[in-house]
């Protein structure tokens, strides 16, 4: 991602203290501490899925929500009648996956703004539907969950126990996820996404590709919705509301579109600025949301993950300022390209 | 038959709202090639001058006409110094600030107005009159009449003038159209205001019937995207006929059919609009586009 991770033993270092700081986080913290952290395990995933078909695919997704929020449906409908976690994680995993690959196999052949719409109707048809299947879903009033409680022989309280399970979640599909972007698949992503007339005269299918980038990003979003309820233990119509998915977008673009480390970031942000927000103003928190989200969009246009190349160009910079001025733009677009080159 | 009528009538007028929302997402479409999702947040802060003028005792048509110059110039000015900054770059990046720009004009909104809905006096008389036996609310027609004329007035300006013609070039190639002595930047201003000031009318003539508050066209905003997706994005005709069908439709099916009902009536039009896309990608009234490498 930048230079000073470029070289191998740098980087397991970096993972090794990211790993440890993981393991001791929440045995040094307040349950809140941990439950927000929780939360941010939860919606990188949501956000890795959507960053795999948008900013690795070029695909627009304006549903994620509604696969985060079938995940958890499925997983209280699991709570209710005692399976175990387990089998809830894979159903979590399979059947959003199945309807996204569903979706896609009809919606695929279609580009820009209408496949959009199509997204953008998952949620709008999903939240009623939710509210209506009262039996499966307990309708507007949703779920409460009692479940996933700390093993007395771990000697863990609730939350630490939740934040272990989830944070595995996490760990685990960003590692198969950083893998699948660098190989074959991932290259037919980023080629569909540069042009489908080319990726087709190379070989790759655009067609076939799309429906596995948006199978994939569907079953992140239903494993997601397993973390969720995980975390917080509830889920109603809410979860699912076209709103959520817009924020997601929105985080993942924050973070840094096409980037493992920025879809962290954005998971980091989406769940943090409403916070900081809320504490500064409680009754302005769209207000600073919004002023934060376009400051950052100002300042990184790349995301939150080109912090550090911008900072070093701005320092490479001073000795002579004002002189041609090179676009921001040319650092950004460059650098995707010599991180490739590095990591190769 | 009367009830029928009195279904349709309704729905054809919850369709000329997000009609107006649906044509000023096509007009910043034709003029940036953009999705702007700040639509809504600027119509809103635009009925709130308006609500602002009324509750200080101006008459509602004056309000009107000075929510429709706000609108204008806050759509202008956020292209300006927002919007301009994103241009040539990313579009999702593009989409993602007006995506801001949405949050953040929803919380100056309340800043100024708080979060609860207030009542806002309507600018047509509140009175029904009979229609073949149904019974029609005078707002209905009013607002269908004023979408009609703005979307007439929409499609002379693209078709027929020399901005509308200018703002297409742009939207087409701005390169090119720069190359050509086109005034591009000031022309996407242009753009941004036309749909800001329209974004205005369609608040003023459905904040009567909603109640105005900061999230007052959240809903309004998805049905218009629809609407304009479903009718082509460069067609003012298609994305009227469009917010007509879905508006009629969603009516009819919660009307009519009983395991619909009240609550699951949104699902119908949306599920239609994805068999027609599905059918039809460019839209109704879309022209194909043909992607060359």
């Amino acid at each position: 991602m930048n230079t000073f991770f470029a070289s191998r033993p740098r980087r397991i270092a970096g993972l090794v203290v990211l790993a440890v700081v993981l393991v001791l986080a929440p045995l040094v913290s307040s349950p809140y501490i941990n439950y927000q952290l929780s939360s941010i395990a939860v919606f990188a995933v949501a956000i890795l899925g959507l960053n795999i078909v948008m900013g690795y695919t070029g695909q627009v997704s304006l549903g994620q929500s509604a696969f985060l929020g079938l995940g958890a449906y499925i997983a209280a409908y699991g709570v209710l009648h005692d399976w175990p976690p387990v089998l809830s994680l894979v159903l979590c995993a399979v059947i959003p996956a199945v309807v996204g690959m569903l979706v896609a196999l009809a919606a695929a052949r279609l580009r820009g703004l209408a496949l959009a719409m199509i997204t953008l109707a998952l949620p709008i048809v999903g939240v009623p539907l939710a509210r209506r299947l009262t039996d499966l879903t307990g309708g507007s009033q949703g779920r409460v969950v009692s479940w996933l409680r700390a093993p007395e022989a771990t000697g863990l309280a609730n939350d630490q126990w939740r934040y272990y399970v989830v944070v595995v979640i996490a760990v685990v599909a960003f590692a198969l996820a950083h893998n699948l972007v660098r190989g074959r698949i991932g290259r037919s992503f980023a080629i569909v996404k540069e042009n489908e007339a080319v990726a087709l005269s190379m070989g790759v299918s655009p067609y076939r590709t799309k429906v596995l980038a948006f199978t994939i990003a569907s079953l992140l979003g239903g494993v997601s919705g397993f973390m969720y309820l995980a975390v917080v233990q509830y889920t109603s119509p809410e979860t699912l509301t076209f709103f959520t998915s817009i924020n997601l977008v929105a985080a993942m673009v924050i973070g840094g579109s096409a980037s493992i480390v920025g879809t962290a970031l954005g998971a980091a942000y989406y769940v943090l600025v409403p916070v900081l927000a809320g504490q500064v103003n409680s009754s302005r928190t769209a207000l600073i949301s919004g002023a934060i989200l376009l400051a950052v969009l100002f300042l990184l246009p790349a995301g939150l993950v080109s912090l550090p190349r911008r900072l070093a160009s701005l320092l490479r910079r001073r000795p002579q300022p004002a002189a041609g001025a090179p676009t921001p733009d040319d650092a950004t677009h460059r650098a995707p390209a010599s991180s490739t080159a590095t990591t190769e | 038959m009367s009830y029928f009528i009195q279904v349709v009538v309704d729905g054809l007028s919850n369709g000329a709202i997000y009609a107006a929302i649906a044509l000023a997402i096509v007009l910043v479409f034709r003029a940036t090639g953009l999705v702007n999702f700040a639509q809504g947040g600027m119509a809103v802060a635009a009925t709130f001058v308006a609500f602002a003028l009324t509750r200080a005792g101006v008459p509602v048509l004056l309000a009107l006409i000075a929510a429709v110059v706000f609108g204008f110039v806050l759509g202008g000015v956020l292209e300006r110094v927002v919007m301009r900054h994103f241009e040539g770059g990313d579009p999702d990046t593009a989409v993602v600030a007006t995506i801001a720009l949405l949050v953040l004009l929803t919380g100056l909104s309340a800043l100024f107005f708080g979060y609860e809905p207030h009542p806002f006096p309507s600018l047509f008389p509140n009175r029904t009159i009979g229609f073949l036996g149904a019974f029609v609310s005078l707002r209905s027609i009013g607002t269908i009449a004023v979408l009609l004329v703005i979307m007439a007035a929409l499609q002379l300006l693209f078709r027929y003038t020399k901005l509308g013609l200018a703002m297409r070039a742009v939207a087409d190639n701005p390169q090119s159209s720069a190359l050509s002595g086109l005034p591009v930047s000031r022309l996407l201003m242009i753009g941004w205001g036309l749909a800001a000031a329209l974004g205005a009318i369609a608040g003023v003539l459905v904040a009567p019937q909603l109640f105005i508050s900061p999230g007052m066209l959240d809903f309004v905003l998805v049905y218009a995207l629809a609407a304009a997706i479903l009718g082509g994005l460069d067609s003012p005709v298609g994305a009227v006929v469009a917010a007509a069908f879905i508006g009629v439709v969603e009516n009819l099916a919660g009307a009519y059919l009983d395991f619909i009902g009240d609550d699951l009536k949104i699902a119908v039009p949306f599920v239609a609009v994805i068999v027609i896309l599905i059918v039809r990608p460019q839209g109704l009234f879309g022209r194909k586009v043909t992607v060359r490498v």
